[in-house]
Formats: structure tokens, sequence, C-alpha cells
């Protein structure tokens, strides 16, 4: 369990996080999503202390991070793919961090076969890819068992086998009972990992709700193609109901679902020739979200992404 | 490289309870003394420490037929010959008092340590005892190394010290102590300032550039001011000097110590890391 009130970091006139409360619940896999530049990694380094807070506090298991007895078995964090010296080996490394809380080193090798390092655990790690980096900085966190896991976008450089199996592992560890909020910048990345999904943007909460709710908050309209379209679309006309023409013969309906659409067509004895339940996917409900928070805006704004595509029934 | 890390298998036994995990200072200095050994950097340097403190002994030795005043005694010979790779020996282990705090935040390694212990002053602590007591018993070592090698070679000159001689082995575990606290003042500069080649620049700056700058002064209070630069006190503990007893000499050292210990905790605990 995370509990943030009120969290704000400048860094002299620059705010990284401003103002910003939410709560991370054990069993559950949180998303931390936004840009680049929202304040995720300040706001996960302040959770373990590394960063400061200029005002407003963050409490670990109903204490701030520091004031527990065994940090590692609170929190294990990834914060940085190799936060480590590069010229040690993994293995030692992890030795290192073991020690400070009496962890034998029985349990470094177990996580060390847990991460897949054990062919490079004797390799210094200056060597390492970002992809190795990544596990060992798992493997860290790992060490103490923790009850809370904290990882700033840990499928950064990994191979799609390794982020499938990131994403199997951090979904079993929520499923333990343990308490995981994970970053991304990649909304795909979070519609199949999380559970629920804070998104951030220009350091403050946009958004704070579950992924189906992120999803379902976006607009969702019927695109109705028919010979007879001016006929369709007076007979949808009514309050709450927005009728847009895209074309001559193609109206884009808000506010009524599928059915009600085709039966009124059907009602009235014309033809549709195409009757599509378009939804914004999470991607879209994104884009939407943090248009106006994104830090550092590309000078061509592409075209917005795809939106996908779900012929109904 | 990445092809050879085989991905285990989801399925199995995610984290076996680690039993009676806690942290403690214990386990924070044990962490350190891992860190530390673990590192080629200070192999290397000890290496070069004893080649250093015999090699210059032995060289002074053979360089020099006649040794001055025979009444400074075989005890003072002995002494000066273990000793005076110390002169070159404090700028190594400067090098590795601050590379071993500076390398930590050179590569990111800090960020690690502190989250592992989040309260910060053990760290600093830990790391200064852990280095200070290895920098303590490998320049002790390599002192006797020394020691030992120069004495057959006075020997055979007629300088023959007495290997009871306790005023020889006070000097012999002065030296050793100069050596740590002088890597001390080292290490907490490096803490101070985070940065490796700033951290070398200042400590050897304080040990060799400030001294001869002052001796380029012809003022009293610079007379005065360089005997209480390390590097003078130091001389007191192990060729022995004028100015300070060998206690003296120690406190000294240790106000050197804690003028840059006490900014360098205060900003750890203060600084973002």
């Amino acid at each position: 369990m995370i509990e943030a009130t009120s969290l704000t970091k400048r860094y002299g006139a620059r705010t990284a996080v401003n103002d910003v409360s939410f709560t991370v619940r054990p069993g559950q896999v949180t998303g931390f999503l936004g840009p680049n530049g929202a304040g995720k990694s300040t706001t996960m380094r302040m959770i373990v202390g590394l960063d400061r807070p200029t005002q407003g506090r963050v409490l670990v298991n109903g204490k701030p991070y520091a004031e527990h007895r065994s940090p590692l078995h609170e929190v294990g964090a990834l914060l940085e793919a190799k936060a480590v010296h590069t010229g040690r080996s993994a293995r030692n490394h992890l030795r290192g961090i073991a020690a400070t809380h009496g962890i034998p080193t029985r349990r470094v090798d177990e996580v060390i076969d847990l991460t897949g390092l054990h062919t490079v655990a004797r390799k210094r790690v200056g060597g390492f890819s970002l992809g190795m980096g990544q596990r060992l900085g798992l493997a860290a966190a790992l060490l103490g068992d923790p009850a809370t896991l904290i990882l700033d976008e840990p499928v950064n450089g990994l191979d799609p086998e390794g982020v499938l199996w990131v994403r199997g592992f951090v979904r079993q560890l929520a499923a333990e009972g343990r308490t995981v909020l994970l970053s991304s910048h990649l909304m795909s990345e979070m519609a199949v990992t999380a559970d629920h999904i804070i998104v951030l943007g220009k350091g403050r909460i946009v958004a704070d709700s579950t992924v189906a709710d992120i999803v379902g908050s976006t607009q969702t309209f019927v695109r109705v193609r028919s010979p007879r379209i001016d006929d369709v679309a007076r007979r949808l006309t009514q309050p709450d109901v927005t009728v847009t023409g895209v074309a001559a013969d193609t109206i884009e309906v808000r506010g009524l679902g599928a059915e009600v659409i085709g039966d009124a067509a059907l009602s009235i004895g014309v033809a549709l020739h195409e009757l599509t339940t378009i939804s914004g996917s999470l991607e879209d409900a994104y884009m939407q979200l943090t248009r106006d928070e994104v830090e550092y805006r590309t000078a061509v704004t592409p075209d917005a992404a795809p939106l996908a595509e779900e012929v109904a029934r | 490289m990445t092809a050879a890390v085989e991905t285990p298998v989801v399925a199995r036994a995610t984290l076996r309870p680690v039993a009676d995990a806690r942290l403690r200072f214990s386990g924070v200095l044990r962490s350190e003394w891992i860190k530390l050994t673990t590192l080629r950097s200070t192999v290397w340097i000890w290496a070069i420490l004893f080649a250093l403190q015999i090699g210059m002994g032995a060289l002074m030795v053979l360089s020099q037929d006649r040794f001055g005043d025979p009444s400074q005694g075989a005890a003072q010979t002995a002494v000066f010959a273990a000793s005076i790779g110390l002169i070159f020996n404090q700028l190594v282990i400067a090098v590795l008092g601050v590379l071993v705090i500076s390398g930590e935040y050179g590569t990111g390694q800090i960020r690690s340590s502190l989250t592992a212990v989040p309260k910060r002053l053990p760290v600093l602590w830990a790391k200064a005892l852990v280095f200070g007591v290895s920098t303590f018993v490998v320049g002790l070592l390599a002192i006797i190394a020394a020691y030992a090698v120069t004495w057959p070679m006075l020997d055979s000159k007629g300088i023959t010290s007495d290997l009871g001689d306790p005023d020889v082995w006070a000097h012999l575990v002065g030296g050793a102590g100069y050596l740590a606290l002088v890597g001390l003042v080292a290490f907490f500069i490096g803490a101070l300032l985070r940065h490796t080649a700033a951290g070398i620049a200042a400590a050897v700056g304080l040990l060799l550039v400030v001294p001869s700058v002052l001796s380029f002064i012809v003022a009293d209070w610079s007379t005065v001011l360089g005997q209480w630069l390390p590097g003078s006190v130091g001389q007191g503990l192990f060729f022995g000097s004028d100015i300070f007893e060998p206690w003296q000499a120690v406190l000294v050292m240790l106000g050197w110590v804690t003028v840059f210990a006490v900014p360098a905790a205060v900003l750890l605990k203060r600084r973002d890391a």
C-alpha cells in the first residue's frame, strides 16, 4: 500500500510533480502512465526517499519508507537500469545489497536464477546490455521478498521474451497480494499488464481509474452508411444524440447504440450498408488525456493513432 | 549477449520468504566490505601501495652511501627508510578514498545503496569505518614489509636498528595511522563533491598544491598554516616533528577529517540522490 498526499517536487523554477495524491492498493497492478517528463520517475524516487518532496508526503505500508526496520522487505524498487557500479559483477552487486539486511547468499543465487542471470552473474556489469541491466535491477528489487514493488519502465530494453516474462511475473506478484506500481509511457503495455491506471501529465494526475473506465471515458460512436442516409439521420435526431455527416452516404452517430440505430433503420424500411461501433482504444484515451500535458511535443504531430475498430455484432 | 540469457518459466514459485531480514549497522559494514573488496581498483591500489612503500624505501637505502649525522641513530634511519614511501602513498590512498565514494555517484550505484539504507548516514559511516580500518591494516603491513626489506640492507651498511625498539614500532604504527586519516580526509572530500575528478583534484591539491603555494609566501601566518596542513602534521606521526607530539598530530588529523565529514554528512542527508 502506497499513499501519497499532496506530493510536490520542484527543481528550482521547474515543478516536476505538482500536488499529487493517490493510493496504490495491494493485490493489483497499478500502472503509472504518462509522457516523458510527466513526473513518473520523480514520484517513484520520492516514494523510496531518494528525492525529498518539496511538499506533501508519501507513506509505504503506513510509514515513510526510511522508518521501516527492514526497508528491502517493504519495497523492492527498480528505478533505473544499472544503478550499479560498472566494475562489480552482478552477483557481487547483489551480495552487497543483501548484506545490509543480513539476507543470505543463498537468496542472492535464488534471485539470479529467477531473473535468468545465472550465465552472466559473475561477469562485470559494465558489459551488460540494457536488458540484462533491467534483469539485474529486478533481481535487486526482489532480494528482500518485498510486499511492494516499484518498477520504473521495467520492460524497457527487454527482448520480447523478457517482456512477456515481466508481464506474467508482475501479474503473479500482484495475485500473491503484493502491491505493484509500474510505470510506462506505453499505453499498450499498460493495457495488458495493469488493472488500475494513474495517468500523469506535466506533474499532475490526469486520470486515476480502472483500465475499463479510462477506455470507456473516451467517446464511442457508430458509423452508419446507407444509400438513404438523410432519412436515417432524420429518424435518429433527438436530444442527446449528435449526428455528424462525414460523407455523402455516411454519418457518425454519438449517443445511440448500434442496435437502436439498426432497429430505427428497419422501422423506416431503409437498408444499411454499414453499421460499425467504433470505440476508442486505451491509446486514444491516453492521447486525449495527455494532449495538453505533453512536455516535449514533436514539431510535426503525426496523425492520431488509428482507431481500433470493432464491428458490432 | 542477450541471447545467452534464458528466460525462466514464469510458473515457478516467485519468492520464498527471507527469514529475519533486517537492516542492521553490522550488515551495512559487511556490505561496504563486500563492495570495497569486489572492485579491481581497490586491489590494484593496495598492490601499488605495497610496491611503492617497499620500492621507495629500498631505493633510498641504495642511493645513499652515507647517512648524514651518525648521532641520529640507527632507529631513526630505519624508520625513515620504512616510511619514506608514505610521501607518495598518501596521494595513492587519497585517490582510493575519493574513488570509494565518488565511484558510487559516477555509476549510479549510490541510488542502490541508499534505497537499501534509506536513513543514508549509516552508509557514510560504514564506508568510512571499513575504508579507514582496511587502509590502516594494509598500510601497516606495507610499512612493516618495507621495514623488513630495508632492515638487512641497512644492517649490511652497519646501521642496525633494534627490532624490538618500541619507539621504532610506534612510528611505524603512526605512519599507518596517518595513511588511514589522510585517506579519510580524501574520502569525505569525495563525499562532499560527489565527483571523481573534482574530488581527486581537491584532495591532491590539499596535500600537494596548498603546501607549496604557502611555502612561496614569506609570512609568519603562512608558515604556521603550513605546519597545520595534513601533510606536515602527518610527518609528526611517522618521522617525528618538533611542532606536534604524536597525540597532538592525531588530534589535528582528526580535526581535518571532521572538517570535511560534518558537511558531507549534512549534505548527504539533505541532497537528492
